[in-house]
């Protein structure tokens, strides 16, 4: 298998028992995302986006089709393993942040880390490091309600990253916040970008979707579109120049 | 990679309960009761359990009383009735021939004694007539002025010991010692007191008094008299070679062929022990019966509370699941705050219990002389005891509410508002 292949999906299929009716939310989907892409995933409700993000983020596992993360075959493994895979190589950042309430920014942060086994003072280290990183220094001891919307997205960002995943996958990152706050969020994507992560942006915001470099549009479980997203491009070109 | 994951489990389980005290206390409740019953059962039972010693001991654990009756029951009432009395006779025959033995003493007992000192009368006190070797007995242990000698013995003297429980009912002013009393019209001199034997449990042991045995046939007659032998082997390894003398020897006083059964009974506190065993058993079971039934009551309350719980966080649970939480650590996580209840509810009941048992034992028996036996102390193994049934209700009570978050869809349980 090609060694820059980080996401390789071949014909994922996804089915929902409703009583006695079958939904089909995937429809023999085949994918391929390299290291260091930034992806956006579009295409309105319905459209099997959210399902196949969950199967990407290894939270839900595919009817029929094989799916390789990172060179690892998931759809054989058990729900051990899959935790113990989302640990090691997906940040997830959600539209509803998921932050837990009660504890500080450093505990929220620390989360992948206690799964991951890291003992409580090297976990505090990389959970401030990772706080830095988003700008959140002076917030660390405050709690997810004592935060703004974007500064909470960003505690996530930092959560995602902390655990120094092969994948950022991100669901409507900017669905809660206004538009200010959601482009200083995916200024931090961006950055995160250049700093070589792999970025998997799911959207249904032709704005945000165009801070992505390639698009991909899904509709009633199939991909219709798959293009390099040459805005972003020229926006960028126009910078160099 | 495990026990960080465990000791991060407990420290939420503690913060969890923390957030919701009063919540988590109704459920400890239940606890609480059956932890309490449970102690202070124990503390009653160890209680007795002091005090039975207490009189064996006082009884003597190498003594055996070579009687008509069987202390320990078991045997039909009307078999034991229609034996032989032992007689006069055969007493002094078993004594004059038994070898192994330390010590033998003839004893005649009525429990129809009727004692009068001044104008008080206290009627059905044991008296029983015996020889000054008694005194060699534990129960013959003098505690002021002293037992009947041989002299007195033989001069049929009438000079009374008495028992720690008469000797308080008639001089609670002490200063007994030259007194006379009379016992059933016949006057005698007070020379002694006993030492108190039973505990307030047993305080029939105490309700007696002594006097020599020939005045206490010249006073209760001794035609068709039924005597028993206290036979005290001088320690407990000796016991089974002086029972089997005294058996030997009385069945061939009472020339008893081979096939015939004993018509009369080898009593030892230890087949007293057997009776009482029997007793605790029953009152454990009772015991255990209820505590059983409010454990139950306790469990479901906890069950409940943490179903409560695992729905409440089902949006947690499925952050926690997202970002690579193992069903181990959602199962530990819940069981770990399910216990930690449980063992609270056991504290609580701890500090509760002890204050019960202080306050009781201290100001009880003043009012209800018969409790005397409470300790004012709860035993530390019934604390570890309880320690390990609550550790054990909480486990059981945390076990299905647990399985059910570990089981959660992360997917779904992400999406839970």
């Amino acid at each position: 298998m090609d060694e820059s292949l980080i996401i390789k999906l071949d014909n994922i299929i996804k089915r929902y028992e409703m009583g006695e009716n079958q939904v089909l939310a995937l429809d023999d989907i085949s994918l391929e995302i390299k290291k260091n892409e930034y992806v956006a995933i579009m295409g309105p409700s319905g459209s099997g986006k959210t399902t196949l993000m969950s199967i990407i983020g290894c939270l839900d596992t595919p009817s029929s089709g094989t799916y390789y993360l990172d060179g690892e075959n998931v759809e054989v493994m058990d729900d051990n393993e899959l935790a113990d895979v989302r640990n090691r190589k997906i940040g997830f950042v959600f539209q509803t942040f998921n932050l837990l309430p009660r504890e500080n920014c450093i505990k929220n942060v620390e989360l992948p880390l206690i799964y991951a086994g890291v003992k409580a003072d090297q976990r505090e280290e990389l959970a401030i490091q990772a706080l830095k990183n988003v700008g959140l220094e002076d917030r660390m001891f405050h709690k997810p309600p004592e935060l703004s919307g974007g500064q909470r997205q960003r505690v996530a960002v930092a959560r995602a990253l902390v655990n120094n995943p092969s994948i950022i996958l991100a669901d409507e990152p900017t669905g809660n916040l206004d538009t200010k706050t959601g482009d200083e969020i995916m200024k931090l994507f961006h950055k995160l970008w250049q700093s070589g992560h792999t970025i998997i942006l799911v959207t249904h915001e032709e704005d945000i979707a165009l801070n992505a470099k390639r698009i991909i549009r899904l509709r009633d479980g199939k991909i219709i579109d798959d293009y390099v997203n040459t805005h972003q491009i020229l926006i960028e070109d126009q910078k160099n120049i | 990679m495990k026990i960080i994951a465990t000791k991060e489990a407990f420290l939420q389980a503690i913060h969890s309960i923390r957030a919701n005290t009063l919540r988590s206390s109704l459920a400890a409740l239940g606890v609480v009761i059956g932890i309490t019953f449970v102690i202070l059962m124990g503390w009653v039972l160890s209680g007795l359990d002091k005090a039975m010693e207490d009189s064996f001991k006082a009884m003597g654990t190498d003594v055996m009383y070579v009687d008509k009756f069987d202390w320990a029951g078991g045997k039909s009432w009307k078999e034991l009735r229609n034996r032989p009395n032992i007689t006069l006779d055969q007493t002094e025959k078993l004594i004059s021939r038994l070898t192994s033995a330390e010590l033998a003493v003839p004893v005649a007992r009525t429990n129809r004694g009727k004692i009068v000192y001044g104008n008080q009368v206290y009627e059905n006190i044991a008296i029983q007539g015996t020889t000054s070797q008694f005194s060699l007995t534990p129960s013959g242990t003098i505690d002021s002025g002293r037992f009947f000698n041989d002299i007195e013995d033989r001069m049929a003297s009438n000079v009374v010991v008495l028992g720690w429980k008469v000797y308080q009912t008639l001089f609670p002013n002490g200063n007994s010692i030259g007194s006379t009393i009379k016992i059933n019209n016949v006057k005698y001199t007070v020379i002694g007191v006993a030492t108190k034997q039973g505990t307030t449990f047993a305080d029939f042991m105490d309700n007696i008094v002594y006097i020599p045995l020939k005045s206490f046939l010249g006073t209760f007659g001794k035609y068709r008299r039924n005597f028993s032998i206290c036979v005290k082997a001088g320690s407990t390894d000796q016991l089974d070679n002086v029972r089997a003398e005294v058996e030997g020897q009385m069945r061939m006083i009472r020339n008893l062929k081979p096939w015939e059964e004993n018509n009369f009974s080898i009593n030892e506190t230890k087949t007293f022990e057997t009776a009482v065993s029997t007793i605790r058993t029953i009152v454990w079971v009772v015991g255990i019966g209820m505590t059983l039934l409010s454990f139950i009551v306790g469990i479901i309350g906890i069950v409940n509370i943490m179903f409560v719980s695992i729905y409440e966080r089902t949006k947690e649970i499925g952050i926690r699941k997202a970002l690579g939480a193992k069903r181990y650590d959602i199962l530990i996580q819940i069981i770990f705050e399910s216990t930690t209840i449980a063992i609270i509810g056991a504290f609580i009941s701890f500090v509760l219990t002890s204050v019960v048992a202080y306050i009781t034992a201290t100001f009880l028996p003043k009012l209800i002389p018969q409790v005397g036996f409470l300790s004012p102390m709860i035993p530390l193994d019934l604390l570890g005891i309880a320690t390990v049934i609550s550790i054990m209700v909480g486990i059981i009570a945390g076990l299905l509410p647990a399985m059910r978050a570990a089981n959660f869809e992360p997917v779904v349980a992400i999406r839970y508002e």
